[in-house]
């Protein structure tokens, strides 16, 4: 069990990281849902090593990861966010060196790097040079020196940036099988629909604080809604405020000029109340999309803000 | 162990790029290959300059000029070669640094106290050796010109010796010997001995056991300095890692196993100082291909170790001041270059002006470069060297100390 207690991180003024608790299962995927610069990646830092924390404690089974890194760190395959391979080696080349280090070594590393290239499909491109791969390769690759030592726990953070669609599947089908196995897996990203996929419990995260965690069932129902709607028209800000405020059953989540967002209260009237009353509000309407409770709309409900913000 | 990875991977990363590694070394082989074809690999002594002589005249005075060129001394510094008017295609082609034309008409002239002009034609493509032949050109002509003077009347009658076919009388022979012995005895006083004697005493230090360096020649004499210039570069290109390594995000995933930060410094530095000592070492087996005696090999191998600690020190430590490869880049390219202009390693520091010698001293360039050319030139053993070696190992552990704790304190910051 990965057990997080009061981690704080600041820089000056900013607040990076401010008092984060968490208790992530052993053999679960935990996604750290959030916009970019929530505090994801400072986070995933500190919690594997290589960024000391301002205050709080970090624990894998008990062992402080600061106090006894050499241990804890055995026993952990890190995926960074950046494509931290040697380009001018082959994909070879740069396994051998991180299994070494890993203390793996002989037949055993062999065994270790053949497996783990097969298993994200470079098993033929091993002995080429990293600069000749494409991007997707290169995740792959990196993701592939997470998982050479076989950790017992992995984190990654935003495996999939800059990747094409199928790349990324190949990946989420990856981490999937690695959990599967028993591995505990942190796992941060800002796409929402990653997270639903691939999470057995989502933690969201806002200016470095944890706004909610919860399995993806709890925390749409948490919002207490059934549906979102989004209504973009020719209005002003008052005049959407005066005239959709006041409807039963509608909560307004963010209201700007042109747009609204409004969730439909679960217990209310619903939607097929609501939406001609919305309609009907004198207010100038082109468009109404509606959305059925994501974490998308749990994110809007709890910050006010779309997770692309 | 993981220091010893990290530097393994490092050079796995130099043989997987034989192109880089190839052009790190270019530089320095390079300016080594075109001194060693332009001055050959043998002895500064045996320099020779090749100068045609087309003696159209063929008369006395030309014939004692042929002949003290050919004087067993001036042989080993000239080539003199009797050419005819094809000399001067000679020229046109290259083929001598200069041709010294000899009129005919010259000894006549000579001994008749006529004005007379010896043409020196001057090869266009070398700068150094026409510009010495022009200057004995000179310092024989005030010689003839002096000695024409003084014995103006024993020359004429020689002069009119020669113009007749028959036997001089032995009266007529004697009458010139006379005037010359008399002007001679008379000029005994300024002469005879000269007024100042010059002696001129190279200093020689002790031969140590291993024997004499005869590492005298031009490609030996630059070979330490742009060596030393070669591996600075070098270092700087293994220390560059360094920052590529904090800038791509490496380092930061290197930490997430279990390597410290020691760890990765001690690494990298052992990295940057296993890439000068090999490198250094590949200048030197260079060097001897090309015919350089480097000196008793246990000097060398001490001073090549050092050295490299020197270098590799100085460049680790520049790497921790500065937060981009970038700037990494024009603060090494500053500091190596200042150091080998004002190191000697391409000027003798013998040369410099009186202010700028004691600056000198502050480089490892010149302690290096110093320490190399005692071994070449005086076969100096580890102890005569000893100053050389204690500078540049001390200064080389300061800066890797000094680098590992800035390298350290920025880890500890976040900044890699």
């Amino acid at each position: 069990m990965i057990t997080i207690e009061g981690l704080q991180k600041h820089y000056g003024e900013i607040k990076a990281v401010d008092g984060i608790d968490l208790e992530i299962q052993d053999g679960e995927i935990f996604g750290l849902l959030g916009p970019n610069g929530a505090g994801k990646t400072t986070t995933i830092s500190m919690i594997s090593g290589v960024l000391r924390p301002d205050s709080g404690r970090i624990t894998f089974d008990g062992l402080n990861i600061w106090v006894e890194p050499k241990k804890v760190k055995r026993n952990l395959g890190v995926v960074p966010q950046e494509i931290a391979v040697y380009e001018d080696l082959t994909a070879k080349d740069n396994l051998d060196f991180w299994g070494s280090l890993h203390g793996l070594r002989g037949p055993g590393l062999k065994t270790a790097v053949h497996s783990a290239l097969e298993r994200v499909g470079l098993q033929d491109r091993a002995k080429d040079r990293v600069k000749t791969f494409s991007g997707g390769m290169k995740r792959r690759l990196n993701l592939c020196m997470g998982l050479l030592h076989r950790p017992k726990y992995l984190l990654l953070d935003e495996p999939t940036v800059g990747i094409d669609p199928q790349a990324r599947l190949a990946i989420l089908d990856i981490v999937r099988e690695v959990a599967v196995a028993g591995t505990t897996v942190l796992y941060t990203t800002h796409y929402m629909e990653e997270a639903q996929e691939l999470c057995d419990r989502i933690a969201i995260i806002d200016h470095g604080q944890i706004l909610t965690i919860g399995t993806l069932e709890a925390l749409t129902r948490q919002s207490g809604e059934s549906e979102v709607l989004k209504v973009v028209g020719s209005f002003d800000e008052t005049a959407a405020n005066q005239r959709l405020s006041g409807l039963p059953g509608l909560r307004l989540i963010r209201v700007e000029e042109g747009t609204v967002l409004a969730g439909i209260d679960a217990t209310g009237p619903g939607l097929l109340e609501i939406l001609p009353q919305v309609l009907e509000s004198g207010l100038s309407i082109d468009d109404v999309s509606i959305q059925k409770p994501n974490l998308q709309s749990v994110f809007i409900s709890l910050t006010g803000r779309e997770l692309r913000d | 162990m993981a220091p010893l990875k990290i530097v393994l991977r490092d050079l796995r990363r130099m043989v997987r790029n034989p192109l880089r590694t190839a052009l790190l070394f270019a530089l320095p082989l390079m300016l080594a290959g075109i001194f060693a074809l332009v001055f050959g690999g043998g002895s500064a002594s045996e320099i020779s300059i090749r100068v045609l002589v087309y003696d159209e005249d063929q008369g006395l005075v030309s014939r004692l000029l042929g002949g003290a060129g050919s004087s067993p001394d001036m042989d080993r510094r000239l080539d003199l070669v009797p050419v005819g008017a094809e000399g001067f295609d000679m020229m046109e082609r290259g083929e001598a640094s200069a041709l010294v034309h000899i009129p005919a008409g010259f000894t006549q002239a000579y001994l008749d106290g006529e004005p007379a002009v010896i043409p020196i034609i001057k090869n266009p493509a070398e700068r150094f050796l026409p510009q010495v032949v022009e200057e004995g050109g000179r310092i024989g002509a005030e010689v003839l010109s002096q000695g024409s003077r003084v014995f103006r009347t024993e020359l004429a009658a020689i002069g009119g010796m020669t113009a007749n076919s028959a036997f001089p009388s032995d009266l007529a022979v004697g009458s010139v010997a006379s005037g010359v012995n008399h002007k001679l005895e008379s000029l005994e006083r300024w002469v005879f001995p000269p007024v100042i004697n010059l002696e001129t005493v190279t200093v020689k230090p002790e031969i140590t056991d291993e024997g004499e360096g005869n590492g005298s020649t031009i490609l030996g004499y630059f070979l330490p300095g742009l060596s030393m210039m070669g591996i600075l570069f070098l270092a700087q290109s293994a220390t560059r890692d360094i920052l590529h390594d904090r800038e791509s995000g490496l380092v930061r995933h290197l930490l997430t196993a279990p390597v410290s930060p020691a760890d990765y410094i001690v690494g990298k530095c052992l990295s940057v100082l296993v890439i000068s000592t090999l490198g250094f070492f590949l200048l030197v087996a260079f060097g001897i291909a090309a015919g350089v005696d480097w000196g008793p090999t246990s000097t060398v191998v001490a001073l090549v170790l050092t050295a490299s600690l020197a270098v590799a020190g100085a460049l680790v430590l520049v790497s921790s001041l500065v937060g981009t490869e970038r700037q990494a880049d024009a603060l090494s390219t500053i500091v190596i270059m200042v150091w080998c202009l004002i190191g000697g390693a391409f000027v003798p520091v013998s040369q410099f002006p009186d202010f700028l010698r004691p600056l000198a001293k502050t480089t490892p360039v010149f302690w290096a470069v110093d320490g190399f050319q005692k071994a070449m030139q005086q076969g100096a053993d580890i102890a005569a060297v000893s100053t050389n070696l204690l500078v540049l190992g001390g200064v080389g552990v300061i800066f890797l100390v000094l680098g590992a704790a800035a390298l350290r304190r920025r880890m500890a910051g976040g900044l890699i």
